[in-house]
């Protein structure tokens, strides 16, 4: 009997020092550079410091772009070096869906006993495939106005929360200093060139980007930007960039900011994830205010960007579960909290809005609550809820040229029609590519 | 054309040198110029940075395992141009000074491999390499690379052109192959191999498409691929970007200026990768 | 080459034929082996691989390959895209070419013959040899940038207009082959100076003596004998400009409006970006076909040179 419970003793001891070495490890990829890298990295090392049993490994791995090749790479590679837990850009939704890589959320939540109401309904709209919910919207955004105070200020425009495009076309103009030869001094307006913005413009305005209702009704088989919010979208941006009203920095946000932060552009579109590296670009040059994103006639409102995170298959239970761990821990309101005061994503759970440390953040710095009450004040429709189709990254190469072309003069009707062209062949192919 | 009395040639020969080289290296010195630079300044007009600091540089060692990147770019450029005198001797050796059947086809072989441009091969020796599980490893990094077909070429036909009478004497002493090609071969050939390790070192050292695809692990960055990485991360802080790219310049450029001459031999003896 | 043969009647009959014996043949073996070896599994099956890859189809991710024919390369021939980019890597060709033969040239004929100081100009005119690639984008990067950059504030301080250089579709283009042919340019003023250390001395003696001036002697002398030279490296520099990669992927991403989506960008981004990869192999075998004629030409004329160096 002593005996006995001597090597049960020993079994219990060797058991519990067994338990505790097994630490499971998880790989997670992301996207995140800059400011937000370094806000990334700062949850998963708290998460790591929570607990004993789970190390989260993250590692950058280049632009979204790069981090779903190299995703795409280990799965051809019979999977081998692929990670757990992948961050992934919104249009990724569709393929992610479709590569049968990827353990859909929902079903891992319902396993867990949680809760999938305690989302906010646009970020599980956007990432709802076919029914499910498929991956947790990590870093969501949406694309804002950004003004020069003082600009404003001296030219007499009184600041607003909403803008029609018509209304913002006439404020560019006005903010729009040139010297003598003609020459701009300071641009009304900047934006960088990026498909996103027609995309959300579509949504904003109550369109489609591509049909079936935005693919939520069925598979998504065209495109629909050529749609007439996008159309006059574009019409206007080519014509301010022509008549020195709108500056061209191309394709790099980064120079865009530059020259807002220079005060050489008075307006500027970016997303929400820019305005912590946007302030600390400015500094004390002037005060920076935020709007609500531009529309055509009626806002509808813009659909979620930014990125999800999702959990790959194929691993041993221990570490889905521990992956599942760090998704509950990026879930908890105080991380959330944390995570939208660093980078001015918004979140995604209810109730985070409300915490003391969110209320003070957004108390000091007004401009975090743009996104957060535009996502509020977003109607919840299928146009809102963010185009889903395959091959989408592409098809934003496609339409980014279509918009260099307009910049330069060609109509942007004609332009984005030729673009639908090509486009619509690139999501034939990979429609026949999915059912094959 | 009236030629120009020698008084006044001089001082404009000099001018005129003077000036193309300040325009050449101008881009390089205003890098220069960023990377001492804060981020506050980073605007300022003017070549000279306003208040010089370090700021940038230690920010970018900092932040980004530069010293790591460097060794994993040393490591792999040292291997590949070891690999390549040595693979590059022992079959140039033996298709300049062996006699063996099927030898003549095995020099047009290489000739054929020659002709063989690296950017057709690079998705499948991709493929290759991703079902040998060697992504992410320094041998996906090296091992493509140990052989050169234009290594192999330019010293079969260096030790083609050297004196038979040298190789004899080797031989009627008994020495043999390996031995030959150890005590005689290597040794005359000194001059072509420093060449060709130079022109094998600067061209794993600009490698860049390679490195690209096949890691994704930052810690398995090489400088050249690194520099995308952090100019990535940073964005719009262009000051540590071009602190980063001044320490990936170093190494090479004083590379180039110890051992100028070898180099320059090593461009004028292969100068087929620009 | 004939005066080099010595008379071998010392030499053994069985050296003297130069067979080997068993022992020198496995050491000849292991003198070919690894060499052999390496190119065989990462130059050869590569390209068979590519052509093979070429005449398949694939999945989403690139598994499950099926036999297509030659449906890659119909597709090819209909895909505008492809032949825009065909025809943007040949137009970055003729302008990198050129500019960097002309400006190595200009380099060369400065530093060929010695003079006081000649070492510091040498080493400043081929100094971007040892400029990597990529570090050569980023300095170019920030000399060209739209807000900090130092070439607009000086063509503004001029009175000249400040350009888009890399966010125009006209423009990018040509600023990326200035780039490159930048960083060229210490290749090719190595190589041409070389050369240019070839023309005998006396020639230029009896120019001078007959009262040729510089240049006529330029013309009369440096240009007709350094023209083999000037020739191969034009090539060279032909060839290594129709692959550019890495200055692309750094400084414009194949944009704006895909105007500087080259050949082996277009490839990379078919590949890697759009899942193509059967597609891009299919690329990748014309691009092959294209290299390999160049590369034929450039081996007959360096396999010359190097033959009697």
């Amino acid at each position: 009997m002593k005996k006995h419970g001597f090597g049960l003793l020993v079994g219990v001891v060797l058991g519990s020092l067994g338990l505790a070495q097994q630490r499971v490890t998880i790989d997670f990829w992301h996207s995140m550079g800059g400011v937000l890298g370094e806000a990334t990295e700062a949850l998963v090392k708290d998460f790591n410091a929570a607990q004993n049993r789970i190390t989260v490994r993250s590692q950058f791995v280049g632009s979204y772009d790069e981090g779903l090749n190299k995703l795409q790479a280990a799965l051809r590679a019979g999977g081998q070096g692929r990670p757990h837990v992948i961050q992934v850009y919104d249009i990724g939704a569709r393929f992610m869906a479709d590569s049968g890589a990827v353990i859909p959320l929902e079903d891992l939540a319902r396993a867990n006993n949680f809760d999938l109401s305690q989302f906010v309904p646009q970020p599980r709209n956007y990432y709802t495939v076919d029914g499910k919910l498929y991956g947790l919207a990590f870093n969501s955004s949406n694309p804002i106005l950004y003004f020069n105070a003082r600009a404003l200020e001296e030219a007499g425009i009184p600041y607003r929360n909403t803008w029609s495009l018509a209304d913002l076309e006439t404020a560019a103009r006005r903010l729009t200093v040139k010297d003598a030869s003609g020459k701009t001094l300071r641009y009304g307006l900047s934006i960088p060139i990026d498909s996103w913005f027609v995309e959300q413009f579509s949504y904003n305005s109550g369109q489609f980007f591509c049909n079936n209702e935005n693919g939520r009704k069925a598979r998504a088989t065209e495109v629909t930007f050529n749609n007439p919010a996008a159309v006059a979208f574009l019409d206007t941006w080519a014509r301010l960039v022509r008549e020195g009203v709108a500056a061209n920095t191309g394709r790099n946000w980064a120079d865009s900011q530059s020259l807002f932060a220079q005060g050489q552009a008075a307006i500027a579109i970016y997303s929400t994830a820019s305005l912590t590296g946007v302030l600390r670009q400015v500094g004390n040059r002037f005060q920076v205010r935020t709007a609500f994103y531009p529309y055509l006639q009626e806002r509808n409102g813009t659909a979620i960007g930014g990125a999800a995170v999702y959990l790959i298959r194929g691993f041993p239970e221990a570490e889905t579960q521990a992956a599942w761990e760090f998704i509950r821990f990026l879930l908890r309101p105080e991380i959330q909290a944390k995570w939208i005061i660093g980078t001015g994503y918004f979140p995604v759970v209810r109730g985070v809005t409300e915490l003391p440390s969110v209320r003070q953040a957004y108390v000091r710095q007004p401009n975090y609550t743009t996104a957060v009450r535009q996502l509020e004040t977003s109607k919840v429709n299928n146009a809102s809820a963010g185009c889903l189709m395959g091959g989408f990254t592409e098809i934003r190469q496609i339409v980014q040229s279509a918009i260099e072309e307009a910049l330069r003069g060609k109509p942007a009707q004609q332009a984005l029609s030729e673009a639908k062209g090509r486009a619509d062949a690139v999501l034939a192919r990979y429609n026949a590519s999915v059912r094959q | 054309m009236p030629s120009l009395p020698r008084w006044l040639a001089r001082p404009l020969f000099y001018l005129a040198l003077g000036v193309y080289a300040w325009l050449l290296i101008l881009p390089l010195l205003s890098l220069l110029s960023a990377s001492f630079r804060s981020e506050a300044d980073l605007y300022t007009p003017g070549l000279w940075p306003p208040q010089p600091t370090l700021e940038a540089y230690r920010e970018a060692v900092q932040k980004h395992p530069v010293g790591r990147y460097l060794l994993n770019s040393l490591l792999v450029s040292l291997s590949i141009t070891l690999g390549v005198l040595f693979t590059s001797a022992t079959l140039g050796y033996a298709l300049a000074r062996i006699r063996f059947a099927g030898q003549k086809l095995l020099f047009g072989f290489v000739v054929a491999v020659l002709l063989i441009p690296d950017e057709v091969t690079f998705l499948p020796r991709y493929l290759l390499v991703q079902q040998l599980g060697w992504i992410n490893s320094y041998a996906a990094l090296i091992v493509p690379f140990l052989a050169s077909p234009l290594g192999i070429f330019l010293l079969r036909q260096f030790l083609k052109s050297l004196p038979q009478d040298l190789f004899d004497a080797a031989r009627i002493d008994g020495a043999g192959h390996l031995r030959t090609l150890w005590h005689v071969a290597l040794p005359l050939a000194a001059p072509a191999l420093g060449a060709l390790g130079a022109l094998s070192f600067l061209g794993a050292w600009n490698m860049y498409l390679w490195p690209l695809v096949v890691v994704n692990q930052n810690q398995m960055k090489t400088a050249q691929v690194a520099i995308a990485q952090v100019q990535s991360v940073e964005v719009s802080s262009w000051n540590v970007v071009a602190a980063v790219a001044i320490l990936v310049l170093l190494p090479t450029l004083l590379a180039f200026l110890l051992a100028q001459r070898t180099f320059i031999r090593g461009i004028a003896l292969g100068g087929l990768k620009g | 080459m004939a005066t080099r043969r010595t008379p071998i009647s010392r030499v053994p009959s069985h050296l003297k034929r130069g067979f080997l014996t068993r022992g020198e043949a496995l050491e000849a073996l292991w003198l070919v082996a690894p060499g052999v070896g390496l190119l065989l599994m990462f130059m050869v099956w590569p390209t068979l691989n590519a052509f093979c890859l070429s005449f398949h189809r694939e999945d989403l991710l690139g598994r499950e390959q099926v036999w297509v024919g030659l449906a890659n390369y119909a597709e090819l021939l209909r895909d505008s895209a492809f032949w825009r980019s065909v025809g943007a890597t040949f137009a970055f060709a003729t302008i990198v070419a050129p500019l960097q033969l002309l400006l190595g040239l200009l380099a060369a004929l400065m530093v060929a013959r010695p003079f006081p100081g000649v070492g510091l100009f040498r080493t400043l005119f081929f100094l971007t040899t040892a400029v990597p690639t990529a570090v050569a984008a980023i300095a170019w990067g920030w000399f060209l940038h739209p807000v900090g950059g130092s070439l607009n504030r000086w063509l503004e301080a001029l009175g000249l207009p400040a350009q888009p250089w890399l966010t125009s579709p006209e423009l990018a283009l040509p600023t990326l082959a200035v780039v490159t042919a930048w960083a060229g340019v210490g290749f090719t003023a190595i190589l041409l100076t070389a050369g240019l250390q070839q023309i005998p001395e006396d020639l230029y003696e009896a120019a001078r003596i007959d009262g040729a001036n510089a240049w006529t002697q330029f013309w009369r002398i440096t240009l007709p004998l350094l023209s083999p030279t000037l020739f191969l490296v034009g090539l060279l520099t032909l060839l290594s400009s129709l692959t550019a990669f890495g200055q692309i992927h750094l400084l414009t991403r194949g944009g704006p409006m895909e105007s500087t989506t080259v050949w082996v960008y277009r490839l990379y981004q078919d590949a890697f970006f759009n899942f193509r990869f059967t597609y891009a192999a299919a690329q990748a075998v014309v691009l092959f076909l294209v290299l390999l004629l160049l590369a034929a030409l450039q081996f007959r004329l360096l396999g010359g040179k190097v033959h009697y160096a």
